[in-house]
Parts: C-alpha cells; structure tokens; sequence
C-alpha cells in the first residue's frame, strides 16, 4: 500500500490521474513532479518521517514564487520561466521533514501582482466552481487545485490579500500569519515590509498543522520572529468578543446581504457584536499601492538580463541588453507597477508619496490596535465581489486595485488574518475574514471553525472531497 | 502624466518601452498616481513612519558559511557562460 492510499486513493497512480484530468478543466499548475519522481519522494518520506507525522506522505501544491529544489520558479513570468531553483524555501523545506510530498507548481499573477492569475504570462486558471470565471489572485492556481480536490493544502504568498481572496473566491480557508512568523526565505521578493507566506486549506486543522509546522524564526531571513502568541492566548475558553468594521461601503448587493445574513447568524449564536470605527480603511489602498510598488520597483531591479533569466536575443551594449531583456520580459501590470514605484521614490516626490504612506501606516496600525482594546477579533468581508468573469467581463485592473481595501488592512498593520468560507451567494462561494493581533492565529482558526459549522459550507460540485 | 515623465521614470527603472506602450501606461501611472494621491488629505503631523512591520532591532547572526555551495547550480540559470564567466556585449 502507497501513502497516497492513506488519503484515501487506492494508488499513486489513481492520484495522478485524477490530477491529470482535473487540471485540464482547471489549470491549477504550471509545472508538476514527474510521476516516478513523486514516487521516490513518497517512499522517502516513508522511510524518513516520523510515523507520528499528520503530514507523512500527504501531497501539497507550491506557489510558482515560493521556491522548491530542482523544480521552476517561474512567478508566471516570461523573465523566469526557464528557471530552476536551486534551493528550496525553508518553509517547503520544514514540511518536507514532516513527511509532505510536493506534487507542483501553481500558478499565479505574475510575481504576485493582480486578483484573478489573468494576470499570468504563463497558463490560465479557472474556477473550480465555475471554469467561466476566475480563481482569484495572486495566489490562484493554489486555492483552485485545493478547491479541486487535487490537494489537501497549498502555499500562496499574501502581500496585499493574495491568499485571502482567491480562497474566498474558491470557499476554502486562507491564513496569512503575522509578518515575520513563517520565513520568507525561498520566497521571491515583490514588496518585502508586507508579504507573507501563508496556508490554502479545506481543513481547519490541517491548516492549523501546517501553520505549527511552517513557522519558526530562519536565520536565512532576518526579518522573521518567533512566534511569541502569550498576549494573544488570553480568555481561554471564552466567545471572542468580535467588532465589525461599520463602513463596508462598495460591496456588490448579494454580498452585502450575505454578510449581514452571516452576522446576525453569529449574533444568535451568543456573540458579543461591537461595531468599530477605522477611518484609515478609506486610504488603506492608496497607501498600499504606494508602498507595494516602491519596493516592487526596487526588489524587481534584479532582473537585469544578466545573471539569469529572460535575455533579449541582441544589443550593443549592456544598458541596452537590460532594457530590452526588462521590456521584452515583463507583463503589461508588473511594469505599471514598476513605473509607479519608481516615481513615488523619485526626488523631490517621496516625501509627498512614499514617506506619507508610511505615516499612514503608522495610523492605520494605531487605530487597529486601539480597536484590539475592545474586541478580540474583527470581522470583515474579504472582497466585495465574489468570482468575476475572465476578461472585459469582469473587474477591469484597477476595480480591481480599488477592491484591496479589507485586505490590504492585515498586510499594512503586519496582523495575522484568515478568511474563511461563508456559504454561496448566487450559487458561487464568498468568504468573511478574521483579523487579530499579531500571534493570535490559533484563535482565529478557532473562531472560524466555530462559525463555519453555523453553515457548513460546501465543497466545489464535480470534484472529489479531500478528507 | 505625460509622456515624457513617463519616459523619465521608465529610464530610471531601466524599461525601454515601445510608443504605443509608453501611451497606455503613461495613462494608467496618471490615473494611479491620481488615486494615491488622495493620500494628501490626511493629517500626519508629527506621526512616525513605518517603515518595516514590527521590526525593534535588526537581528545579526555570526557570518559563517551555512547550508550547501550553490554557486554552479545559480551559474546553471545565466543565460550565456564561458567557463564560469558571465557573458555580456561589450562593455568598451
């Protein structure tokens, strides 16, 4: 008997077959572990984790920016995608010895930029519930191949909502940890003070396993900590007190009336409802924008046409190869994002842009804080939307940007957030989001499993359940 | 923006962009910078920036060599090598 079949497959070869098949319908991957080669790692997990490991012999996806050992790392770039990482990140790493199995690469928008992988010079991704419209960005090809049944759990990256959304997109649960708890180290830099690997799951407690299993302060990334959640661990046993963000302007009718639904279901559960103010969320975007793309501008000048990556096919000289290798490699939206990044760190303009939004910042996190005084928790929506349509159909780019507000809230303030599913609203899924203080992760996958069996969300029709 | 901002930035960023490229992005770096700008209306005085989540100190480690000699598989990645030399056009 294969490990596979202590997930319930008869075989390996069941298991990929089914891979095969779905992921002509989904487009979950860009790139997958050769069939022998998925095999041996199998066996090695076998003989090498312990048989107490939750994890021993389970298969998991990877984003296409988080690297793996000998497998691409294309961030869904034609600048990358000929690239073979040669290392793999610590957090793949910590759940390799726990006895996990990679089975591929997901897509994603490329280098994490955009809501729906359309955004991806390298495949497209549908949504598992309806392959008309998208699985939500960055962290697409993820959330779909979990609500696909074709693995238990997947990482995404979440700098801006990257995790969150395309989980509330395909009714799974998203974790985005606290900045710092899980390394980033094997994680390809885009905007360095916000983002975060983090957990795509059907499974509360598996996302939980695979949160203890991930963190842990890396001295190959200096920015991470350890995870400390003391503060965070008080009124044990008590309902969290949760506060609702009272300004949840601009959310599309059905969702809106879903989430008040959701509400008062919580309310007569015996939860202590406390409506809050945070008059920063109204500029939580601009300041995000700001921020994002300046480091965007700056962790992206590596890709120079160099040392590796896409090379134009000629130039005289070498400023020339760089930027013809740039233009010739890089997608309409990353060098949006470039450009702005760029002039908001010009001269004479970054005192009015990117010193404000870092002062914003400070306000933002102040009046979450002071929000923590109150409540435990905060509830929110995650998008305003639920799955758009591909192309001119759906949200055009900067909808889009506009649509980051709830999210983009977790990654300014560094606090932990977790969206999880709601139910459907118009036959698709639409999730709500807890935040915390930082640390606090246990609690909310405490909370949101509590809610969740309030409505016992489904799982996407026409694919096998994981469990 | 216009156009020739645009071009400004984009030499600065080390982009050579096509005409009709440059067009279409100077709009929508206009249109960004419009929205973000909206940042103008909020009173920040005497606020500290955050500049990095939650870091109180910079963390050192000892500078050891740790973990495997990577240096042939990264040289495996470069898009043209002579032994173990990097190539690139002419530099003279």
């Amino acid at each position: 008997m294969s490990d596979a079949a202590l997930f319930g497959w008869s075989s390996t070869a069941e298991y990929c077959t089914y891979l095969d098949e779905n992921d002509k319908k989904v487009g979950a991957f860009l790139s997958r572990t050769g069939a022998d080669e998925f095999q041996s790692a199998l066996e090695r997990s076998r003989s090498e984790a312990s048989d107490r490991s939750p994890l021993r012999g389970m298969p998991f996806a990877v984003k296409d920016n988080i690297a793996v050992k000998g497998l691409p790392l294309s961030c869904g770039s034609k600048m990358l995608e000929t690239l073979s990482s040669p290392y793999s990140a610590t957090a793949v790493e910590k759940l390799q010895q726990a006895g996990a199995v990679v089975v591929g690469k997901t897509n994603l928008d490329e280098f994490g930029m955009g809501s729906s992988c359309d955004n991806s010079a390298l495949g497209t991704t549908h949504n598992p519930w309806d392959v008309a419209r998208v699985a939500g960005g960055s962290s697409g090809g993820s959330a779909a191949a979990v609500a696909a049944g074709m693995v238990p759990f997947a990482l995404g990256s979440d700098t801006g909502g990257s995790i969150r959304q395309p989980a509330a997109f395909c009714g799974t649960y998203g974790l985005k940890p606290s900045y710092g708890v899980v390394s980033r180290f094997g994680l390809v830099a885009y905007a360095s003070s916000l983002e975060t690997i983090g957990i795509i799951s059907l499974d509360a407690q598996l996302l939980r396993t695979v949160f203890d299993i991930m963190r842990g302060q890396d001295p190959k990334d200096q920015s991470s900590r350890p995870f400390s959640p003391q503060a965070s661990e008080k009124r044990q046993g008590e309902k969290p007190r949760i506060g609702v963000i009272t300004d949840i302007e601009g959310l599309a009718p059905a969702m809106e009336s879903a989430y008040r639904e959701r509400l008062d279901l919580i309310r007569k559960k015996g939860y202590e409802i406390v409506e809050i103010e945070l008059p920063m969320l109204e500029y939580v975007v601009p300041a995000y924008y700001t921020i994002a793309s300046a480091e965007a501008s700056a962790n992206l000048a590596r890709y120079a046409g160099i040392r590796y990556g896409h090379r134009t096919d000629w130039a005289d000289e070498h400023s020339e190869l760089t930027e013809k290798s740039r233009d010739e490699g890089f997608g309409d939206e990353v060098k949006l994002r470039i450009l702005l990044g760029t002039y908001v760190l010009r001269s004479g303009f970054k005192d009015q842009y990117y010193l404000r939004a870092q002062k914003i910042r400070t306000l933002l996190r102040n009046e979450i804080l002071s929000a923590f005084q109150k409540v435990d928790q905060i509830l929110s929506p995650v998008f305003p939307t639920a799955a758009f349509p591909h192309g001119d159909a759906g949200l055009d780019q900067f909808q889009q940007k506009l649509a980051d507000k709830f999210t983009a809230t977790a990654n300014l303030a560094a606090i932990p957030a977790l969206a999880f599913p709601a139910g459907q609203s118009e036959g698709l899924p639409f999730g709500l989001q807890l935040l915390g203080p930082e640390f606090s992760e246990h609690k909310l996958i405490d909370t949101a499993s509590e809610f969740t069996e309030l409505w016992e969300p489904k799982t996407a029709p026409g694919f096998r359940e994981w469990r | 923006m216009e156009t020739r901002e645009l071009y400004e930035t984009a030499s600065l960023a080390r982009l050579s962009l096509g005409e009709d490229e440059a067009a279409v992005l100077a709009e929508e770096v206009g249109r960004l910078l419009e929205y973000v700008s909206r940042m103008q209306e909020v009173d920040i005085e005497g606020l500290e920036p955050t500049t990095h989540a939650l870091s109180e100190e910079p963390i050192l480690r000892n500078d050891e060599v740790h973990g495997e000699n990577l240096s042939d598989s990264l040289l495996d990645n470069a898009p043209e090598l002579e032994d173990r030399f990097i190539v690139i056009p002419n530099v003279l």
